[in-house]
């Protein structure tokens, strides 16, 4: 018997007329995010251009800052839907550290020299294996917290410690309260929307942490205090 | 600040001949500000793709910096790969892609070209510069090989990446990856493969794993490369490229329902590359499921407004499944389809004016559509129009004579139909494409709607052979045969039927339909696929007559 014909389906598609809350959100969280980055290049602009009035004053360095943040958190939210939707995963590539940190650190130049906050990069030569685009998002994260908490001094290093990938981000403020320092992945139900403190910086970074796996080892963060500057720590260890 | 010497030297930079393209004129302004303050002096700058393209048929560009979303008309990819398959751009030349996206593998989906770099928006200078200083020190350092490759002298290529990799560990994986692809390139691919396999042994890479996957296919370990890519879609949902190798490898295993659901995936999640949209709608086709087909089609119609890869092909692939969906239905659906079937044809008139065969083309599609809708008259005014085109089976291009013939079969000139596609076997014995195209035609010669019944009335006679209900078989069978009469294989199978019951009854009525059906194809060619197992049954039947 012969049938040489593949069978016939039928696919035409139902438009689901139900509102995806999710997806609507994450459109217009997006879009807010395009004009928050425009709103940044203005800023940035307008900070070459007048740098003898702006460049110190306390409020532009705020709008800056303030904008920086919303600008990561958007970006994060972004991160978190798509790590629901499933369609988030780490592209991890092998990367020159040193190369990759300067590049990234680039970005917050304008805004630590406006606020006047001494910066140091200490990086090995040592080729490391992540996903460059969620490192950024998480790095852009911590070093925006470390620019609201440190007095006088960031300081950014990596090395390789027991096999892994080690990127510390450390400052000489208060240091993270008891309750934070962990190195756990936090629980998103958990986030404490009322003390005003969210930590989801903390849940993406740790998201992103355990995207990277290898074998048997899996990324992580730690938060704890204390260091050379006498702040707080945050460190992430990619295998 | 930083231990490491900063290898910034303003005098590479400055030597270097720029392009930003970008719709907004504060950001171009504030591009070349900020290129201008590290000492660069040719600076150019567009608003606009085309007038950025052709400012790269002229000139030498070293670096683009290119927005992705520039508004209506092109966007930076349909720019890059503009520039690449022209070859405006050498590939020792950098090409930056400047987005507000993060998601890019999801925007961009599938790409033949991919930039050197993305910068991903705000931008600030001092973050270009870090940016560049970096891509054009990778640049010189590796421009002895990119020269080669621009040159097409892989050989050469090959052995200069062989050099480089213990001496420039910085560019470790742009060299391995380079390599790999070389070795592809000239068809070493048990090389390549051995370089992907080393990366995987150290760590599991995606992009090393669609390169194994890729050689795997090219070396016919089809059943390898599914598995291998299969697991790289599940790790990575979001790496588009992977579920087109994974569907060209289902494809070749026999597999073609697989396959498309494949790319049906990869097509919702990313669905601005044009090619895949096009793989699917082919695929769609060759499945019958013109459904898909024809959206994958009116989506590979769209993307091409823009893009280097725009083609009649698809403008034509698209009337012809929307003139086989339309056939018959007179709902407003089959309207609409006939309606969107007639615009897009008279669009590709236009729009591939120049092009030799183009309204003989459009009009043999038109008139089924016509013919479809009940139009007897415009079906025929559409034939007449081209007529002088038409007249001489020995001349025509015998893609178009086919899809001629299967217009007159659609008019009822079943006759005519038969002659043409007589003449164009014979004028392409030698191509077995072409071939199996007209005895597809031949055997069911009728529209998409009656076609699947009579295929789906044939499995059910192959289901109730199975079970060993002849009669029903033999019913079934006969429902199928009356709308596709000439049809070889439900001929042949239906005369298998027959001599079965003849075994267990010894009605000699039933050796005498089964003669008749034998005769049906008395004009079967030998090349025929159904040719040998027709020669079988004819001999199994005179050994049961003797």
């Amino acid at each position: 018997m012969s049938s040489e014909n593949p069978e016939n389906r039928n696919m035409a598609k139902k438009s689901g007329q139900t509102i995806d809350f999710s997806m609507v959100l994450a459109s217009a969280v997006h879009d807010m995010k395009n004009s928050l980055g425009m709103l940044l290049n203005s800023l940035d602009d307008l900070r070459r251009e007048q740098s003898d009035t702006i460049s110190e004053s306390t409020k532009f360095n705020t709008l800056q800052y303030e904008a920086e943040r919303m600008h990561n958190d958007l970006v994060q939210l972004l991160g978190i839907y798509r790590l629901g939707e499933n369609n988030l995963s780490a592209h991890i590539e092998e990367h020159f550290v040193p190369d990759f940190l300067s590049e990234h650190m680039a970005r917050h130049t304008p805004l630590l020299e406006g606020l006047g906050i001494n910066f140091e990069l200490e990086a090995e030569d040592i080729n490391g294996f992540f996903d460059a685009d969620l490192l950024t998002g998480v790095l852009n994260n911590t070093l925006n917290n470390a620019l609201r908490y440190t007095r006088t001094k960031i300081q950014l290093t990596a090395n390789e410690r027991d096999g892994y990938l080690v990127i510390t981000v450390e400052d000489d403020g208060d240091g993270y309260p008891e309750n934070m320092q962990h190195t756990g992945t936090p629980d998103f139900k958990a986030l404490d929307f009322k003390s005003g403190s969210t930590s989801l910086g903390l849940f993406f970074a740790s998201s992103v942490a355990s995207l990277h796996a290898e074998g048997e080892k899996t990324g992580s963060i730690r938060l704890h205090n204390g260091g050379s500057l006498g702040g707080g720590i945050f460190e992430i260890w990619l295998p | 600040m930083n231990k490491h010497s900063t290898t910034t030297n303003g005098a590479d930079f400055a030597k270097l001949s720029y392009l930003i393209i970008d719709d907004f004129e504060s950001f171009r302004l504030s591009m070349r500000e900020m290129l201008r303050s590290f000492g660069a002096e040719k600076i150019e700058a567009s608003a606009k793709a085309s007038p950025a393209i052709q400012f790269c048929a002229y000139s030498h560009v070293d670096v683009v910096l290119c927005d992705f979303n520039l508004g209506e008309g092109k966007n930076g990819q349909h720019i890059l790969e503009e520039l690449r398959h022209k070859k405006l751009l050498k590939r020792s030349s950098i090409f930056l892609m400047i987005t507000a996206e993060t998601s890019k593998e999801m925007v961009m989906g599938a790409r033949e070209y991919q930039p050197d770099a993305y910068l991903t928006k705000p931008i600030n200078r001092a973050m270009l510069i870090k940016r560049l200083d970096s891509l054009v020190s990778q640049r010189s350092a590796l421009l002895p090989i990119t020269r080669e490759i621009d040159h097409e002298n892989y050989p050469e290529a090959i052995s200069l990446c062989l050099k480089f990799l213990p001496a420039q560990p910085r560019y470790k994986t742009w060299l391995m990856k380079t390599l790999a692809d070389l070795y592809y390139r000239v068809g070493d691919f048990s090389h390549a493969l051995k370089i992907y396999q080393d990366v995987l042994n150290q760590r599991d890479l995606s992009w090393a794993c669609l390169g194994k996957g890729r050689i795997l296919i090219a070396t016919g370990n089809y059943e390898e490369a599914a598995t291998t890519l299969n697991s790289l879609v599940e790790k990575h949902p979001d790496y588009m490229e992977a579920y087109d190798l994974l569907a060209e490898a289902l494809e070749k295993l026999g597999k073609p329902l697989q396959a498309q659901k494949i790319l049906e995936t990869a097509a919702e999640l990313s669905p601005y590359a044009l090619l895949r949209q096009k793989h699917l709608a082919s695929l769609a086709a060759s499945n019958q499921d013109l459904f898909t087909a024809s959206e994958a089609w009116r989506n590979t119609v769209s993307l091409g407004t823009h893009s280097i890869h725009d083609s009649s092909e698809h403008y034509l692939a698209l009337g012809q499944s929307l003139a086989d969906l339309s056939d018959g239905d007179n709902t407003s659906d089959g309207y609409a389809r006939a309606d969107e079937a007639l615009t897009t044809l008279r669009r590709m008139e236009r729009r591939f004016a120049e092009e030799d065969n183009i309204r003989v083309r459009s009009r043999i599609v038109q008139s089924r559509v016509h013919a479809g809708q009940g139009n007897q008259n415009e079906a025929n005014k559409a034939l007449e129009s081209v007529a002088d085109q038409l007249d001489d089976g020995e001349k025509i291009d015998p893609e178009t004579g086919i899809d001629y013939a299967k217009t007159l079969f659609r008019l009822d000139r079943d006759q005519e139909a038969k002659d043409l596609l007589g003449t164009l076997a014979r004028r392409c014995s030698d191509q077995p494409y072409l071939l199996q195209k007209i005895e597809n035609l031949l055997d069911e010669p009728v529209g998409y709607q009656q076609k699947l019944k009579a295929r789906s009335r044939n499995r059910d006679g192959i289901k109730a052979f199975e079970d060993n209900k002849l009669d029903d078989a033999i019913e079934t069978f006969n429902e199928a045969l009356s709308i596709v009469p000439d049809h070889a294989a439900l001929n042949l199978n239906l005369c298998q039927v027959l001599m079965k019951k003849y075994k267990g009854t010894g009605d000699k009525d039933l050796i005498k339909q089964a003669q008749n059906h034998l005769q049906r194809l008395d004009n079967l060619p030998e090349q025929h696929r159904q040719y040998r197992r027709l020669a079988s049954l004819r001999k199994k039947l005179q050994d049961m007559m003797s």
